[in-house]
């Protein structure tokens, strides 16, 4: 079962992300009255603010955590058409501002010439590099070269996908087998389209990313996109919000050494929920990649499992403000799956 | 003021009629301004001065107002306004300072009526008076301001703000005699129009220039401003100090704001750099834009709404030399497209939850599905008009945390943290391994780690028990030996069929293996076991629920060691009892998770432990001896792509580990490094940092260890003279004291080290750490306050 521990976030407007650090202990929340506010953990499992600051000229639609290989550092990004990086400085603070860190600006991403409506951290192995996507539809690969010095960035990429972005998410694999590989959702809500999820991969002779893959079937605004951690596996998982939760698979085929050409992949569709009735806005993983949660418009966070046999089921419906699920907005075919019970606990 | 209320009527029975428009012009615009009746609207700029009509499906060019062959600056505008009560009289402001009033009665081709050329630099903004016919204001780069009659020849009064240039005069909508002026310091002054010699009021409402200012034209006290600081901000002017009621903070330096007519809190504003869009905020949620109009794709240099009483029309003319009219239908509104949630798993299984508070709210409050078809596509459905839901939206912040009981990844820590990987016999790492993951309630992992001990201990270690009684119940045999095939299948899930028979198929061999008597004797019940495979694999398909048995037997097997004690007996009985109650309730869940497997519940349950536990410990000593390992290898190695694919890439690296050389060729080696990286990535989230050291120091693959030998310098500073050691000894060059004395105890520290990285003192790690209980600041008494956090 969950607990509900409702934290009182004091944002003026709408929180638009939430976003763990690598070690769970903290949190950072960002929201359109244009600040961010981080918060840690105490000893007794409660949440405090330790930092809130204005970040941006406009409508912060995403926070991300880097490794904290490279210390703590924040990204963020915004409607005022800018991605920001974000330094904590422990140490000086002063009684007045007692138990609050500073956040320093270390840079401003300012190429895009819309609303950058996400940006996310490649992963570590990669090295210190940052990704925008943009809702005209480019997505800019910056690096860090330097990766003590956070205020130089350079442009390595800038990869236009046609379509207006909406999110965008790294393939956490650190397998050398995997080349380096990225999917982009894209919210344009002409169903004409078609293809609203496309998948990117660095090709090492030319050094740039090619399109590996478009997701025809995939035909809705997507507003959330996010791979499942690997942990060794050999093929990749993908959830994707858009008017209903997909799950996808993609195993890459074997590839011919000659060939220089991206990666083959067979698409397979594990999973397709409409549980939420509307929108879904969110899905994020767990760790082990074994749970994936989804939000919508139903106000629901609902749990999705497999089971031994990949069949993907519905285990579990918390309410928003933790109050539990009365029928009425239930289909019968969820009954059996209103409580949190067994199965995910099992493990 | 008779006209304008019959203006009004005719509106309001025509509605709304018109679309989304554009013209192109023949050069940029530097403002419009539209005609009282919203049928015309003059454009005017540096290279143009036309009017053009405004149609129901177009924009029509009436006039063309520059005329003559080399046009004089006076042609030049930065303003232009429109008369709201005399339909034939326009005012510009030229950037050549001059202000000429045009008559579009006159006869003749040139419509230029009065010619005011009192400022000495460029003229900003003309104003005409809302109901005075004959008054003109002009504010001016130069820094005053002046009012004209037009039925005279020169101004009637000049009105020195005493500060710097004016960007913007408005007269006030309902005070008859007021207006204000704003300025490129950052003020606002307001004046009366009778008194030039001082103004009545001046505050500072922005830092940096004010370049526009609108007065609200229903509220009498509003006055809203924009600035190069990307606001706007909207002041009470009705208390004795100008008070500022609402800001709201745009992306790029506010150029014009209009208040939006029949819409108390709304205000379209534009940007004079970067940004090209229009934005129409609602005030009292000034974070996000109410409504967006995208069209232009150069600066948007003038906006007017259409009609003063139509908030459904808004005319722009930008730098890219187009014409627009927006129709609100038409607008972006950008908060369709903010997300409305936020969510993310932590490490720990809890999940953080943001939602707008409306959406999770009770169902009291909230729509019905349309029509309850949840088929039905949302975006299709209108939504009812938003404006009344704008403004107060707020979000709601909680973490659905986990149960301690069950709280989800407890389970890897403590297995990380209790496995143990190398320093013992392989069969001792393999069985104490099995008994912690049995003590974690993981069944399956733990079958798994006694089957591999089964598989590849070397047979010369087992003792062999007593044959007599094993042998006597060699008809199970066969059953025992489809069994182990079995048993890999199950934990190997999802595997094909192709899988299975080829597991078949091995099991040919091993009964085609000469010199194994037991086996060959059992031959023909073997076959008829295969006959009867379904049931088999049924029966051990759920072999999780005996595995209670098999383990308990292994201990059986132990009982012949030397090493037997008691008490490990007494461990083990009360194992036996606790574990075989519970095995129903996994059962239970197991069943929901898989009916396929509940569907033959009762051949499980069948199986008493009696059986099993006979069945198995015969099982050992007869083929293991006689196997060699390799011939597990295929089917160990799909079983650790299972787990790694299932998300457990623990158990894969565990096994990897343990059992070494046995497996470590049969797997390629970037699958290896892969796994080793995914693995030790996990451990270093939840800080482990010890298992994850001990896992790259036991791994073969070369780009795994050497994780651990690289950057292994540390670069330190004299704990004396702070200056940054050479990489020999602890002694200081410089200063010729040995850099490693404790703070605390005052003697060389010799083993752990532990220093601040900022004031470089430190010593010994229990030293340090129980100061620290005590104390915030370095125990050298340098006055650096440590942070505890880090330490």
């Amino acid at each position: 079962m969950f607990v509900a521990r409702s934290i009182a976030a004091d944002h003026k407007d709408l929180i638009h992300d939430v976003s763990y650090d690598f070690h769970g202990r903290r949190m950072a929340t960002c929201s359109s009255d244009q600040s961010v506010k981080v918060w840690d953990k105490s000893e007794n499992g409660e949440w405090h603010c330790t930092a809130s600051w204005k970040t941006h000229s406009g409508s912060v639609w995403r926070v991300t955590w880097a490794h904290p290989e490279f210390g703590q550092v924040l990204a963020s990004c915004s409607f005022d058409r800018t991605a920001a990086v974000w330094e904590e400085i422990v140490g000086e603070s002063n009684d007045k501002q007692r138990g609050l860190s500073h956040w320093i600006k270390r840079t401003t991403l300012v190429d895009s010439r819309t609303s950058v409506t996400d940006v996310k951290f490649a992963p570590k192995h990669m090295g210190l590099m940052l990704t925008t996507c943009s809702a005209d539809g480019v997505v800019r690969i910056y690096e860090a070269p330097d990766v003590m010095n956070l205020s130089q960035w350079s442009l390595q990429h800038e990869i236009s996908c046609k379509l207006s972005c909406s999110c965008i998410s790294w393939n956490p694999s650190s397998s050398r087998a995997h080349p380096a590989m990225f999917a982009v959702g894209s919210d344009d809500s002409n169903v004409t389209y078609g293809g609203k999820v496309q998948i990117y991969e660095y090709n090492e002779n030319t050094r740039k990313y090619a399109k590996a893959e478009t997701l025809m079937t995939v035909t809705d605004a997507v507003h959330d996109i996010a791979f499942a951690p690997n942990l060794g596996r050999s093929f990749h998982v993908l959830a994707i919000a858009t008017k209903d939760v997909r799950i996808f698979k993609l195993v890459p085929m074997r590839k011919e050494s000659t060939s220089t050409g991206p990666t083959k992949f067979e698409v397979q569709i594990v999973a397709q929920f409409d549980n939420h009735n509307s929108q879904v806005w969110r899905v994020s993983w767990n760790i082990t990649s074994t749970l994936l949660a989804s939000s919508g418009d139903d106000g629901c966070v609902r749990l999705w499992k497999a089971n031994y046999m990949d069949n993907w089921k519905c285990t579990g419906i918390l309410k928003g403000d933790g109050s539990p699920l009365t029928g009425s907005s239930v289909r019968t075919d969820n009954l059996q799956c209103l409580t949190l019970t067994g199965t995910a606990a099992a493990h | 003021m008779e006209k304008m209320s019959r203006v009004t009527t005719a509106l309001s029975s025509s509605a709304v009629s018109g679309r989304t428009m554009f013209c192109h012009l023949d050069a940029p615009a530097n403002a419009i301004s539209v005609c009282r009746d919203a049928t015309q609207v003059v454009v005017a700029g540096r290279n143009i001065f036309k009017i053009y009509a405004l149609e129901e499906e177009q924009f029509v060019e009436k006039l063309n107002l520059r005329v003559g062959r080399k046009p004089s600056l006076n042609f030049s505008c930065a303003d232009v306004m429109w008369h709201q009560m005399e339909e034939n009289l326009l005012a510009t402001a030229a950037t050549n300072g001059a202000v000429v009033t045009w008559n579009l009665g006159k006869p003749s081709r040139n419509k230029q009526d009065q010619l005011f050329t009192e400022h000495k630099r460029t003229v900003n903004k003309v104003c005409f008076h809302p109901t005075e016919v004959y008054m003109l204001l002009s504010g001016s780069q130069d820094g005053f301001m002046k009012c004209f009659d037009l039925r005279k020849k020169e101004s009637v009064s000049t009105f020195s703000g005493q500060s710097e240039s004016v960007r913007d005069v408005q007269f006030s909508m309902k005070d008859y005699f007021t207006f204000a002026a704003s300025f490129e310091n950052g003020n606002v002054q307001l004046w009366d129009i009778r008194r030039p010699d001082r103004y009545e009021r001046m505050f500072t409402a922005h830092t940096g220039p004010v370049f526009c200012c609108d007065w609200h034209p229903d509220d009498r006290g509003w006055l809203a401003t924009g600035g190069r600081d990307k606001m706007v901000k909207v002041w009470d002017m009705t208390t004795n100090r100008a008070k500022e009621i609402y800001c709201v903070q745009t992306i790029a330096s506010v150029a014009r704001v209009k208040w939006r007519p029949e819409r108390k809190f709304h205000l379209a504003t534009c940007s004079m750099m970067v940004d090209h869009n229009i934005y129409v905020w609602d005030v009292r949620r000034p974070f996000i834009p109410f409504a967006t109009f995208e069209e232009h794709k150069d600066v948007t240099t003038g906006i007017v709404w259409r009609h003063q009483h139509d908030p459904h029309f808004l005319l722009s003319g930008s730098k890219d030399s187009t014409l627009y009219q927006h129709m609100f239908r038409d607008a972006t509104r950008p908060v369709d497209k903010a997300n409305p949630e936020g969510l993310c798993f932590g490490l720990f299984g809890d999940l953080a939850f943001a939602a707008k508070e409306s959406l999770i709210s009770s169902d009291a409050n909230r729509k019905p599905y349309p029509g309850g078809d949840r088929r039905y596509p949302i975006f299709f459905f209108k939504k009812p008009d938003p404006t009344e839901q704008f403004a107060h939206v707020s979000s709601a912040l909680s973490v659905f945390e986990t149960d301690l009981d069950s709280n989800r990844m407890d389970w890897f820590v403590k297995t990380a943290q209790l496995y143990l990987l190398s320093g013992k016999p392989f069969a001792e790492l393999c069985d104490h391994n099995a008994k912690v993951a049995q003590e974690l309630k993981r069944p399956q992992v733990s079958t798994t780690w006694t089957m591999l001990r089964i598989m590849f201990s070397d047979p010369a270690n087992l003792t062999t028990p007593g044959p007599n009684h094993n042998l006597s119940k060699l008809g199970t045999l066969p059953l025992m030996n489809s069994f182990s095939m079995k048993e890999m299948g199950s934990v190997m899930g999802t595997e094909s069929r192709l899988d299975r028979s080829k597991g078949e198929s091995r099991q040919d061999n091993i009964l085609l293996e000469p010199g194994n008597p037991h086996i060959s004797n059992n031959n023909e019940e073997n076959e008829e076991t295969e006959g009867s495979e379904g049931q088999a694999e049924y029966m051990f398909g759920d072999a999780e629920l005996d595995d209670d048995d098999l383990y308990s037997m292994e201990h059986d097997n132990q009982t012949e060691e030397q090493e037997y004690t008691l008490p490990q007996e007494a461990f083990q009985l009360r194992h036996e009892i606790m574990d075989n109650p519970s095995a129903p309730e996994h059962l239970q869940q197991d069943k929901a998770d898989s009916p396929h497997v509940s569907g033959n519940e009762a051949e499980v349950t069948c199986l008493t432990p009696i059986e099993s536990f006979s069945l198995i410990s015969i099982s050992q000593p007869l083929f293991s001896p006689h196997l060699p390992a390799s011939f597990f290898c295929p089917i160990v190695r799909e079983m650790l792509s299972y787990y790694a694919e299932q998300g457990d890439v623990q158990m894969a690296v565990s096994v990897l580990i343990v059992l070494g050389d046995r497996i470590r060729k049969e797997i390629d080696d970037l699958t290896q490094e892969h796994w080793y990286m995914s693995y030790i990535d996990l451990l270093q989230r939840f800080e482990l940092w010890n298992v994850s050291n001990e896992v790259i120091k036991l791994s073969t693959c070369s780009a795994i260890t050497c994780l651990n030998q690289a950057s292994t310098t540390l670069h330190i500073n004299c704990s004396n003279c702070k200056r940054p050691m050479s990489n020999k000894g602890w002694i200081c060059d410089r200063c010729h004291q040995c850099a490693s004395v404790c703070a605390v105890c005052h003697h060389v520290v010799k083993g752990l080290f532990v220093w601040c990285q900022g004031c470089s003192h430190g010593g010994h790690l229990e030293h340090i750490m129980n100061w620290l209980k005590s104390s915030a600041h370095c125990p050298a008494g340098c006055g650096h306050l440590y942070v505890t956090r880090l330490w």
